[in-house]
């Protein structure tokens, strides 16, 4: 077994002990999962991204997809990525993009809690000093607070920050797909109408094969771009937009489907599945849109020109 | 249902760059009005293309081949569709009745046969749908009476491309009569389309086209020997073929030149919308690639990916029909009541070319999701695969 599929293992065998639904609804009521973040820091996961790690930075991004999978209710990128710009030894660390000059950041995960807060733009991530926190929250009921601040300068080796984060949000939408893909098939296999399992019907069927595919886009489109990580960093930038794009369109529909195929159960708050597919619909617009994303791509391919097109879609990642 | 990241091997970029420098060379043959496989025939194409080895490449060479990797043919393969080159000829061919006869034809078939298909010289049609036999292909009528030395066969196919000008057409026949077990008691049968008593008729489209036709047998005699694997297997023959049929680059680059014609009149600088549509799509062609890849893995590990080759053939050809539909919204709106004379307008000049795509492609669209296995039947097989049926 490799190094990274034992990071895999173990992130996945914590989270699935521990991300239930008691620990979920908690965090929607502004619980910080304290218990959960020591484990976390105790099995050396908010250290994987670290320069002295001996993990590569697509070893550490393999986590992501696994806490999208379990809607780990704590900023995993943002904690490995952050403790990688502040070298280490950063306690809980979160990151927002930054509200404008001297105006702190937004959308900061568990900023009321956070020991540091970066805020990143396109130069990089900066520290914040003096905040003040605004504790808010997205459609997911995940904590995204406004936090203002003195900001201080870019920290070295974060140029990439938006990339990464973006990268990083789009695993774990990936991670979600799956997981609302495999409610659906166990919910079909199991809510009988009509005398048999409603995965019986040809239209429930047709919905599962649909959002089956539309996961298995996403998930070779994430992969893909995580795969260009070690790689050319201008690549990177077109991969991730690709990625993000095509994993936030297929979001729509496999949301859409999963809610479909769970009828009025899935609509409660008792169920489960609605905080897989809030964090997926809130997911898909952060760090830029699948809209924003094509027209990054897509206004690069339009100054390559036509002729170069195809190469470019068939050339290696 | 998994797509294991599998990236082409360095190996075969030469080969890429080849086929590029061929293409250039042969730029005449270059229709570029679409990138649909079925829309050009062109015998002296094909022809050169055997010369270069490009046809049955993973074959024994015994027989022709090349004993490339199915990794090698993708990448020659998806370059040819990409630039609308005219491979409809040797297509069914190469990608399914070839590899037919080397997993259950007999040693005589596959000398009688594949050199002269690697060589671009030898065509085949599909003889599988009828008139009342289209997703349920296991009710064909067309019936295969034994009679001395040979089959006497009689029925009616359809939709057989390119029959009217094809060599040979692998035919499914009833040869038993039906049972409670529908899929026993098929055979095929490999039928010279030239012979007596092959009656066909071309068929237009509404795309304007006259490639697919109606095939009618009337008492053809057909040799013993003729018979491809045992009588009987047909079902489980032709089940064979739908991997290889369903799993190529040509199920999702359908309406490729529609987005090249678009971004070549956008220009280095489109607007937001036009470059939108331009992401949107490249970010679709990407995820399909890549899995399409993968499945080329598959088959070169000699693995049979019925699932994986039906769930890329269902999301490439659903991406073939969505793709002139948001060009066309991102397009300069040629019949708005502001856009003025047809000959000066900005419809003309720069987008004419993207129109006239457009509107092929657009002619062309109904196919992509009901050719080689309905979109409807592609979503029952991924179902089965996801343990639904």
């Amino acid at each position: 077994m490799s190094t990274r599929d034992l990071i895999v293992e173990t992130a996945d065998r914590i989270f699935a002990d521990h991300c239930d639904k008691a620990l979920l609804d908690a965090a929607e009521r502004g619980e910080f999962p304290e218990a959960l973040f020591e484990l976390l820091k105790e099995n050396g996961l908010h250290e994987l991204a670290l320069a002295d790690s001996g993990l590569t930075l697509a070893d550490a991004f393999a986590v992501f997809k696994v806490a999208g999978r379990h809607a780990l209710p704590l900023p995993l990128p943002e904690l490995v990525l952050g403790n990688r710009w502040l070298d280490g030894d950063a306690g809980f660390v979160s990151i927002g993009p930054a509200a404008g000059a001297a105006e702190g950041a937004r959308d900061v995960p568990w900023g009321r809690r956070a020991d540091r807060v970066l805020a990143v733009d396109a130069a990089g991530v900066r520290l914040l000093t003096d905040q003040e926190c605004e504790a808010q929250s997205n459609l997911a009921g995940e904590a995204r607070d406004r936090v203002s601040g003195a900001a201080g300068e870019v920290l070295p080796d974060s140029e990439d920050a938006l990339l990464l984060l973006t990268l990083a949000r789009t695993l774990q939408m990936a991670g979600g797909l799956e997981k609302v893909l495999d409610l659906s098939l166990t919910y079909a296999g199991e809510r009988e109408q009509f005398g048999r399992p409603i995965a019986k019907f040809q239209a429930v069927q047709h919905n599962l094969a649909v959002m089956a595919a539309e996961t298995a886009a996403a998930i070779r489109a994430a992969d893909a771009a995580a795969e260009a990580l070690d790689g050319d960093p201008a690549r990177l930038r077109l991969e991730v937009a690709a990625a993000k794009s095509r994993v936030g369109e297929a979001v729509g529909v496999v949301a859409e489907l999963a809610h479909q195929v769970h009828g009025a159960m899935g609509y409660t708050h008792e169920h489960q599945l609605h905080h897989f597919t809030r964090r997926l619909w809130a997911w898909r617009d952060e760090y830029g849109s699948d809209g924003y994303w094509q027209a990054v791509l897509g206004r690069e391919l339009a100054a390559r020109g036509a002729d170069e097109l195809w190469g470019f879609i068939a050339s290696r990642a | 249902m998994r797509f294991d990241s599998i990236s082409l091997p360095a190996e075969t970029e030469p080969l890429r760059e080849e086929v590029r420098s061929f293409l250039r060379d042969n730029a005449e043959h270059l229709q570029a009005r679409n990138s649909d496989f079925t829309t050009g025939h062109d015998p002296e194409f094909s022809a050169k293309l055997g010369e270069q080895g490009w046809i049955g490449m993973t074959w024994p060479t015994a027989y022709g081949g090349g004993e490339r990797s199915f990794f090698e043919r993708y990448v020659v393969t998806e370059e040819l569709l990409a630039a609308g080159a005219p491979v409809s000829a040797h297509w069914i061919a190469d990608r399914q009745s070839g590899p037919l006869l080397l997993r259950f034809g007999t040693e005589a078939q596959r000398q009688s046969h594949l050199p002269a298909i690697t060589r671009g010289e030898s065509y085949f049609s599909i003889g599988m749908s009828e008139p009342n036999s289209g997703s349920d292909l296991a009710s064909v009528r067309t019936t295969a009476r034994r009679e001395g030395d040979g089959w006497v066969v009689n029925g009616t196919k359809l939709w057989s491309t390119d029959a009217h000008r094809n060599h040979f057409m692998v035919t499914l026949v009833r040869t038993e009569a039906p049972s409670e077990n529908r899929h026993a008691g098929l055979s095929q049968l490999l039928i010279d389309l030239k012979n007596d008593g092959v009656k066909i008729r071309p068929i237009r489209n509404m795309a304007g086209g006259e490639d697919f036709n109606e095939v009618v047998f009337e008492d053809v005699l057909v040799p013993a020997d003729r018979v491809v694997g045992e009588p009987g297997n047909g079902w489980a023959q032709v089940t064979s073929e739908l991997a290889y049929e369903r799993s190529g680059p040509e199920r999702f680059l359908s309406a490729f030149r529609v987005l090249v014609e678009f971004a070549r009149a956008a220009g280095a600088e489109p607007t937001t919308q036009q470059a939108t549509f331009i992401g949107r799509a490249a970010s679709h062609l990407l995820a399909l690639r890549r899995m399409s890849i993968s499945v080329a893995g598959m088959l070169e590990a000699g693995k049979s990916p019925e699932v994986e080759a039906a769930l890329v053939k269902a999301l490439g050809n659903d991406f073939e029909k969505l793709l002139p539909e948001l060009a066309r919204l991102a397009a300069p709106d040629a019949g708005a009541p502001e856009a003025g004379a047809p000959e000066t307008g900005e419809a003309n000049g720069a987008w004419r070319s993207f129109r006239e795509t457009f509107a092929d492609t657009l002619l062309l669209s109904p196919s992509f999701t009901i050719r080689g296995g309905t979109r409807e039947v592609l979503r029952g097989v991924i179902a089965r695969g996801l343990g639904l049926r």
